[in-house]
């Protein structure tokens, strides 16, 4: 509790720098960007940092997790995160770690790609073969957008990989409960929009049956995307009747429906669309 | 029913172009309601008669905010919400989310409205990037860089004759337009000379021409194909020692021509200003007889407390009156609309009390002009400031202004004669800021009048009799919007974090 204490102090100081200079303090991680680096730097994390840490950052039962299932993680730079290893944190049982500078550097870009989405840890595989199954064979710009092109049923994923991890554009396409909450796991903060797209059929006063995808309802209204590819928004007291489907339309086999090249190449397309979020 | 872009098949048939040009009355498609900036809709169903069963319909919480600022855009049954990096569209009848678009970082950078084109939704973020979203889905369609190093405001995009009008204050007021289809970059205006060979870099005396901001979405003429425009101050803001001159184009009304974004013509309503007086207040378009003839006019509440009154093809000043009791850096206008400036009002160190204020005696916040009272609408501040400066010799010598004790500020609605800048009536706010949300007007004989400590209002348009009134419990400094959705007429407006929707209680 101490130290997740001090952790935040050292944000509450570091967030007016930040605001001041424009880019966060101290030196530059030497190793962004280089994939070796995370492997080697995961070898050392797991060596050194595990036991109070836990794997993958998750927590221990000394150290509190420095990585959180959020999406877009806590707003540490690397600079910091290697002051914090090189330091320690006083009043914690965080102590200096006495490693190698290069090597402190190596477990901080391993924790940056922990932390980081997709766009920043991409996955190997031929791109623009990938592009072309995204295209062709897998048939995902049927119903979704890719920076302006594509069908509008589901997700735009100009950005997916600005706003997901690998793992989690991986289990989009294979697992069914692929869900991911944030930290604050499924408690809501703000009024969010459905993201669930799922199937829904709506039979009008006249019998007219239009078919789509719901984007939002509640007791007294409907919003949903049709199959036509226009928004239509009713009055639930004007309509005969509403069916939604529990599940969407979104193919889980995709691992099964590709060969293994296909799919490692999809996925090797899909991390790399987006923009990296900037450091908070 | 079907209430979305599958509208009625007249709707469907009509070009991007042609809905924004003669818009239905049911939406609300532009900033200023049309490209004429009068904020009046045609929509009756709310009257005088019966404007006091008005109530709250829906609240919707834009999280991550402050002090919201922007103007909805409503389109066939949606209303659209904008942020720096962040579009909520909304179903316009229950305020139930239909999608968000959060571009990251998420910011509450103060920011005035986005722009509908077709089947597209407009956006600026904060690292000046422009974004074209999908108006079904808010998917991306295009997303470009702005050119030249520009920094857009947060100004609401215009569209005009298939470009995206943006404006911006860094490095310098200037405005750009954009492909509205795919985003190619068509041209940038800078609101300063930047060449020594331009005619107006003589009007800086050797200083270096800087600032004339433009940070509010203007208006547009698609028969003379001209775009409207204020522009902001010159910099240094304060004191005039750098820049002995004019300062074109800053503090100016500008008629630009919307394909090549050559300059038309110009009319400086404070050449070399030292009290701020930005001549950002919406040009408000009218065509009607004015002395005997025809004309195109342009009409502007400026900060200045004058009311002008342009002929929009030429620029010519035809008509200048003040709409304030408190004003006294100038004794007048002359025949070709140039301030006759009193002495004395130039900032200084111990201060220099100047009447109106900075905060001016109108500000952005827009006004409206009814089409049935031939009444322009204005929220204003009675009152003056102190200016000061903290050195009288340094040209960039920093300061700011205060409210005068001997003259505080007091804000009002007031109904002034679009033709003759007659005062009719006003309505007085019990307590007052520097100024007061925006203004619409109807063809149900009303004013939708918000005021800056969270009531909203609406006033008989005839008389400013007080109407209606509820307390929204924030600050309000955005404008009103109203449309008609399956019949039922709403007003939107922000305040703080929220969006409020008015309808008649019987309606449902």
């Amino acid at each position: 509790m101490k130290a997740a204490l001090s952790f935040a102090g050292l944000l509450l100081v570091a967030a007016p720098l930040l605001a001041q200079r424009g880019t966060p303090a101290g030196p530059a991680n030497p190793f962004l960007g280089k994939p070796e680096a995370v492997t080697e730097g995961e070898a050392l994390y797991n060596q050194h940092c595990t036991t109070c840490h836990g794997a993958g950052g998750g927590g221990g039962e000394i150290g509190p997790p420095i990585v959180s299932g959020d999406r877009l993680d806590i707003g540490v730079s690397d600079a910091q995160t290697f002051n914090i290893i090189t330091n320690g944190v006083a009043g914690t049982p965080m102590s200096p770690q006495r490693l190698p500078e290069t090597d402190i550097w190596k477990v901080v870009t391993y924790i940056h790609a922990l932390r980081a989405t997709a766009i920043d840890n991409p996955l190997p595989g031929d791109v623009g073969h990938g592009e072309q199954v995204f295209w062709g064979k897998g048939q995902c710009g049927t119903c979704h957008m890719m920076s302006g092109r594509g069908g509008l049923t589901a997700p735009d994923l100009s950005n997916i990989a600005g706003t997901r991890k690998a793992r989690s554009i991986s289990d989009a396409l294979t697992k069914q409960q692929h869900r991911v909450y944030g930290s604050g796991g499924a408690h809501l903060e703000a009024l969010p929009a459905m993201n669930s797209y799922l199937p829904v059929f709506v039979t009008t006063a006249d019998g007219t049956i239009i078919e789509g995808v719901l984007l939002n309802e509640d007791g007294y209204s409907l919003q949903m995307i049709g199959n036509d590819n226009q928004l239509h928004l009713f009055d639930r007291a004007k309509l005969r009747r509403v069916v939604v489907e529990p599940r969407s339309l979104m193919p889980t086999d995709y691992d099964k429906r590709l060969t293994p090249d296909e799919f490692k190449d999809l996925l090797a397309f899909l991390t790399r669309q987006g923009r990296s979020a900037p450091r908070r | 029913m079907c209430l979305g872009l599958c509208g009625t098949p007249a709707a469907q048939d009509r070009t991007p172009d042609q809905a924004l040009i003669s818009p239905d009355a049911k939406d609300w498609v532009t900033y200023g309601g049309s490209y004429t900036s009068q904020r009046y809709s045609q929509l009756k169903q709310v009257t005088a008669a019966n404007a006091s069963q008005l109530g709250a319909k829906w609240v919707y919480h834009v999280d991550g905010t402050t002090e919201l600022e922007p103007t909805p855009i409503v389109a066939n049954g949606v209303i659209y919400i904008s942020g720096f990096n962040r579009v909520d569209a909304l179903d316009a009848r229950t305020g139930n989310i239909i999608w968000k678009y959060q571009r990251q970082p998420p910011s509450a950078a103060r920011q005035r409205g986005t722009a509908i084109y077709g089947d597209k939704v407009y956006m600026a973020t904060s690292d000046s990037h422009l974004v074209a979203l999908d108006a079904r889905t808010g998917g991306v369609r295009w997303d470009v860089k702005s050119e030249g190093g520009f920094t857009i405001s947060g100004g609401a995009p215009l569209i005009a004759d298939g470009r995206v009008i943006v404006c911006g204050n860094r490095p310098h007021g200037f405005i750009q337009a954009y492909d509205a289809e795919t985003g190619t970059y068509a041209w940038t205006w800078s609101a300063v000379p930047t060449k020594a060979e331009d005619p107006a870099y003589a009007t800086w005396g050797g200083g270096t021409p800087a600032g004339a901001p433009i940070w509010v979405s203007g208006s547009y003429d698609p028969e003379l194909n001209l775009i409207y425009y204020g522009t902001g101050q010159p910099d240094p803001q304060w004191t005039g020692l750098a820049r002995p001159g004019d300062n074109l184009y800053s503090d100016s009304i500008v008629a630009l021509d919307v394909k090549t974004g050559m300059l038309k013509w110009h009319f400086q309503n404070t050449p070399h200003d030292v009290h701020d007086w930005d001549s950002l207040e919406s040009p408000v378009l009218v065509d009607a007889t004015f002395r005997g003839q025809p004309r195109k006019l342009l009409l502007q509440a400026n900060r200045n407390g004058f009311y002008y009154i342009l002929d929009r093809v030429t620029g010519a000043f035809l008509q200048g009156t003040p709409f304030v009791d408190k004003l006294d850096w100038a004794t007048g206008l002359d025949r070709e609309g140039r301030p006759i400036v009193a002495p004395g009002h130039e900032p200084t160190v111990k201060g220099t009390a100047t009447c109106p204020s900075t905060a001016g005696a109108t500000n952005w916040p827009p006004p409206t002009y009814s089409r049935d009272t031939g009444y322009l609408y204005v929220v204003v501040a009675e009152g003056c400031g102190i200016n000061v400066i903290t050195s009288s010799t340094a040209p960039d010598s920093a300061t700011g202004y205060y409210e005068a004790p001997h003259a505080p500020w007091q804000a009002y609605v007031r109904a002034i004669d679009a033709l003759t800048g007659k005062r009719i009536w006003e309505y007085r706010a019990v307590r007052s800021n520097h100024y007061g949300p925006g203004l619409l007007s109807t063809a149900g004989g009303i004013v939708f009048a918000p005021e800056q400590f969270g009531q909203v209002s609406v006033l008989d348009a005839k008389t400013g009799k007080s109407l209606w009134h509820f307390n929204t419990g924030d600050v309000i400094t955005a404008a009103p919007v109203t449309y008609s959705v399956d019949g039922e007429q709403l007003f939107a407006i922000a305040s703080g974090t929220n969006v409020f929707a008015f309808g008649l209680f019987d309606r449902r």
